[in-house]
């Protein structure tokens, strides 16, 4: 019993098995490749040669004949994780002396006293998409754009840079051990709702979302109300404006105050 | 006794302590995401227990089920010692080391993708890695499974190979092909983003590369059943094998038919052709057939012991069983939960009816029912049936065997059944909770409150298992004497086809270029279907 | 008779009946696969019939799957075309207006990870994943709000990801339709 007699096409198993199995395969593929694109409806055939490679899946690049164009400005900012996160200490450096400008609201270390934005620590695509969007007057603030406006791709980078590196400084908002709002953790899942924390800390993080942990309330009341109203529509696809129209104000509330409250927590997600 | 049977234990025990913490994380999942509980407090812990509970019950538990079984399957069958006992140790580590490097960042957060890995969602290297190893750890005992064999065939030429380690040469093979496709997605694709090296990954060719691997891994954990089956129930019952070649080929259709079948997964998926998807369905079709060639020559088997006992009547054999035997019931209830599983399974598998319930909570039900059901009842039913051979001491309690197998089966039906239900009305899979407030969903709120009492009787069941088996290493010593398979009615027919494997591991790696080659090929040599990575796993 | 002879005879009628029950097992198998050929063909349930590629990072830049191209349209035949594109963790538009009796096509893609595109109580099933457009076509026949969940792992917002379909009636949806040439149902 060795196992060459068997390989040849004398033997009745060796014939009958690849014999069948080619004769299913043939089948197969004429159903698959021949006889089912031409039964596809709606499907423009260029011949045989064309039913082939659709049913094998060839593919086509997709072309959109007219799209309708928007009314206003969207973002251009192409966000990956591919987006510079660590930067090298000139580039830090070089931000840390454009940054002098943004010291007025941002504060000298990058936490404000202004209700502006607190920067110090923020992830670099964050920081960097919202410049280049206020450049490009996709987003719109009479302080911000006039001095965006100037700025160069490589200030933008570098101003990012200076930013990440930055220690987060705990302590100028209070800590509180309240439980976090249920916006925050869960959602509203049939509004369509995803917890707050899946993108913007405490769960996970969305490259390209900025962490939230002690940010001024009323600038993150005031900017989701702007996303809920449509005021500000610079997200990408409109996936910040789809959570905040759905957000009741007492939610919107809930959510600002306690991210307020809430210690700064590094979330690594590379 | 067995020379071996350390390594056999160590394989089955480090398989069921596995099994009782996934289970209990399993369980856990079915309740929390419940209205027998409000909302979870961080829906990540959710989706890093449904990772851990897939990887422990996909990769690890049947693989050390498998890995011990054939160890004992050699040495029983063949009548020798086995060749390369260091090698096997060495491949049991690799799983051991394998399992706890994939579970560190899984319980740390760091790799919540679930067990299907869903690039471009890229999780901690080392959760692959450790995937890895447990693969490269069962390749030993692959190799060692198909070392044995020859070293028999060479001392014993001429004869026909022992049924049982036929099927599970046949096993072996089956599960070091089938790894390959999930091998290539991990160590091609995965793990040089995850180590950063590369930034982009084409998730669509992932997809298929898993697919290669995701549906024939179900007829890797389905081996160890299907031998029990026919070389286990008919000798534990007083029967004999009805048809030792039905048995052979069934495996051998197993071998070839089970791989090029995969894309059935992918059939809603936008990157694969629908030509493949037709090819890939026609044999999801012919799969089917050595299940009902087997379910006819297991009831055959079952019959002719019903007969030897005096058993009459067209039916009234039936009664005759010897019903007080666990491995009788075991075998009761995994066939009625195969014909469940198996007609749930012929839905799936065309495309148009498939559509209703892709990727719903059906398809969940339906694999749970299969493999937790029909396949781990089984397992059950091997370790009971071994375990004198192994301790050397008794299994006195056969009522807390039986009420055991009971639970497991009522447990089973109990979870699966309205998870099906809720598939058909349309709810997703693998969410951490619902809002059973809204009226949309509130109808399907009954139907999971059962599915997770289910759970909760399995995890009795999982525990009496458990129970049982710790109990006989306390039992007074007694020889089992030594351990035998069924035996045919008819002596085997000595034909090289049917006691070799060249002809249909041939078959099986043509039947995977045919219906993967272009596919895979195609995908890969394009530059602009890669995609950016997108990192999980936040450290709060 | 002797002994042997009885085994001899024992083994045939055993091939016998095996041989039976193989030829049903096929026969079972080859009807199967027959009806669902000939559902697939008869009630045009079938795969998409091409592999369209799109790269995912700029679809909000150019083509069309940026914002103001995504909802319904029109087409010339009268049929309608609803874009849209699954993200982490919403579909824009979070709600989709179709009109009943009318042959619908969906075209949508994602531009992060892999999503599922199931609207319940019907056919609609699909997956979206990166890099590819996925294309479903559809007829409603009953009017009202259907939930469209995210039937894919994508993430740990996973469970939030919930749109909805509305099947308005034919002229209602007209006059939605006729004041823009994209219409969605989002307030």
């Amino acid at each position: 019993m060795s196992d060459d007699r068997l390989l040849s096409p004398r033997n009745p198993w060796f014939t009958g098995s690849v014999g069948i199995t080619v004769i299913l395969l043939a089948a197969t593929a004429l159903g698959g490749f021949v006889l089912l694109p031409y039964a596809q409806p709606d499907l423009k055939l260029a011949g045989i040669w064309d039913a082939i490679c659709s049913a094998a899946g060839v593919p086509k690049a997709s072309s959109a004949a007219d799209p309708v164009q928007p009314e206003s400005k969207l973002t251009r900012v192409v966000v990956t994780s591919a987006l510079p996160s660590a930067a090298d200490p000139e580039a830090v450096g070089r931000g840390a002396t454009l940054a002098q400008q943004c010291a007025i609201c941002h504060g000298p270390t990058g936490v404000s006293r202004a209700d502006s934005p607190n920067l110090a620590g923020q992830y670099a695509p964050a920081v960097y998409k919202q410049l280049a969007d206020f450049k490009a007057g996709v987003r719109v603030n009479a302080t911000m754009t006039p001095f965006a406006v100037n700025l160069s791709e490589r200030d933008m980078a570098d101003l990012s840079a200076y930013y990440a590196f930055l220690p987060r400084l705990p302590g100028f908002h209070p800590a509180s051990d309240k439980p976090p709002p249920r916006i925050v953790i869960n959602g509203a899942p049939l509004r369509n709702i995803a917890p707050c924390g899946s993108c913007h800390g405490v769960l996970d993080n969305k490259t390209g979302s900025p962490w939230l942990e002690g940010q001024p309330a009323a600038y993150v009341k005031a900017q989701l109300q702007a996303f809920a109203s449509g005021a500000r529509r610079n997200d990408i696809s409109q996936q910040m404006r789809n959570v905040a129209r759905r957000m009741t104000s007492e939610e919107i509330d809930q959510a600002a105050e306690w991210y307020a409250s809430q210690p700064s927590t590094r979330v690594h997600t590379q | 006794m067995l020379s071996s049977r350390r390594l056999v234990l160590a394989h089955f025990w480090l398989a069921f302590a596995a099994f009782g913490l996934a289970l209990l994380l399993g369980a856990w999942q079915m309740f929390i995401r419940s209205p027998l509980h409000t909302w979870i407090s961080n829906p990540e812990w959710y989706y890093r227990s449904l990772t851990a509970h897939g990887t422990v019950m996909g990769y690890v538990f049947p693989t050390l089920v498998a890995m011990g079984f054939g160890y004992a399957i050699s040495e029983v069958s063949l009548k020798q010692r086995l060749v390369g006992l260091r090698w096997a140790w060495a491949g049991y580590w690799l799983v051991v080391v394998g399992a706890i490097m994939a579970m560190v960042p899984v319980s740390l957060g760091r790799a919540s993708v679930l067990y299907t890995f869903y690039p471009p969602l890229i999780g901690s290297p080392f959760y692959y890695l450790g995937v890895v190893l447990v693969v490269v750890g069962s390749w030993i005992w692959v190799a060692l499974m198909s070392v044995n064999l020859h070293a028999w065939k060479k001392a014993n030429p001429g004869t026909s190979v022992p049924l049982p380690m036929f099927a599970n040469v046949a096993g072996s093979y089956l599960w070091a092909w089938t790894a390959v496709g999930a091998a290539l997605e991990l160590l091609l694709q995965i793990l040089p983003v995850a180590f950063g090296l590369r930034s982009t990954i084409d998730a669509g060719l992932s997809r298929v590369f898993f697919s290669w691997t995701l549906h024939a891994i179900v007829y890797f954990w389905l081996m160890p059943t299907y031998i029990a089956y026919y070389t286990i129930v008919p000798r534990a019952i007083g029967g004999k094998i009805y048809s030792d070649t039905m048995a052979r080929i069934s495996f051998i259709l197993f071998l070839v038919v089970a791989m090029p079948i995969g894309m059935h997964h992918t059939f809603a998926d936008p990157q694969v052709g629908a030509g493949f998807k037709f090819i890939h369905s026609a044999f999801t079709a012919l799969v089917a057939l050595p299940t009902l060639l087997t379910v006819f020559t297991i009831c055959a088997s079952v019959e002719i012991a019903a007969r030897l006992r005096g058993g009459r009547g067209p039916f009234g054999w039936i009664k005759v069983l010897p019903w007080s035997n666990p491995i009788m019931l075991a075998v009761a209830f995994s066939f009625v939960m195969l014909g469940f599983g198996g007609a749930g399974g012929l839905i799936n598998m065309s495309y148009q009816l498939d559509t209703s319930i892709h990727n719903t909570q059906w398809i969940t039900g339906h694999f749970h029912l299969i493999f937790g059901g029909a396949i781990v009842i089984m397992y059950f039913a091997i370790a009971y049936d071994l375990w004198p051979h192994l301790t050397g001491r008794a299994l006195a309690d056969l009522s807390l065997m039986r009420t055991q197998l009971w639970l497991w089966f009522v447990g089973m039906i109990v979870t699966t059944f309205p998870w099906h239900w809720v598939g058909i009305l349309g709810m997703p899979r693998r969410m951490a909770y619902f809002d059973y407030g809204d009226p949309a969903v509130a109808t399907q709120a009954f139907s999971v409150t059962l599915s997770a009492i289910g759970g909760f009787i399995l995890v009795a069941s999982g525990g009496l298992f458990i129970l049982v088996l710790v109990r006989s290493h306390r039992a007074p010593r007694e020889d089992a004497g030594a351990y035998r398979f069924a035996e045919a009615l008819h002596a085997p027919v000595a034909v090289p086809a049917l006691n070799g494997y060249a002809l249909w591991v041939a078959l099986m790696v043509g039947l995977t270029v045919t219906n993967y080659g272009f596919p895979i090929a195609q995908l890969a040599l394009r530059k602009d279907t890669s995609v950016p990575a997108v990192y999980v796993g936040a450290n709060p | 008779m002797t002994t042997h002879d009885h085994i001899d005879e024992g083994a045939r009628v055993a091939e016998r009946i095996e041989r039976r029950w193989a030829t049903l097992s096929v026969a079972i198998i080859v009807v199967l696969a027959g009806m669902a050929a000939f559902a697939g063909i008869h009630q045009a349930t079938m795969p998409q019939a091409r592999v369209e590629t799109i790269q995912p990072q700029t679809i909000h830049l150019t083509g069309e799957f940026i914002e103001s191209n995504l909802g319904s349209a029109v087409e010339p035949d009268g049929s309608v075309t609803v874009r849209a594109v699954g993200q982490q963790y919403s579909f824009t538009p979070q709600c989709m207006v179709v009109p009943n009796d009318t042959p619908v096509v969906f075209r949508a893609t994602s531009p992060d990870v892999v999503h599922g595109f199931l609207i319940q109580k019907t056919n609609v099933n699909t997956m979206l994943v990166p890099g590819y457009v996925s294309e479903i076509p559809a007829k409603f026949t009953r009017p009202g709000e259907y939930l469209m969940p995210c039937q894919e792992y994508c993430g740990v917002g996973h469970e939030g990801m919930w749109a909805k379909v509305k099947v308005v009636e034919k002229p209602e949806f007209l006059s939605m339709i006729a004041a823009n040439r994209r219409v969605t149902c989002v307030e």
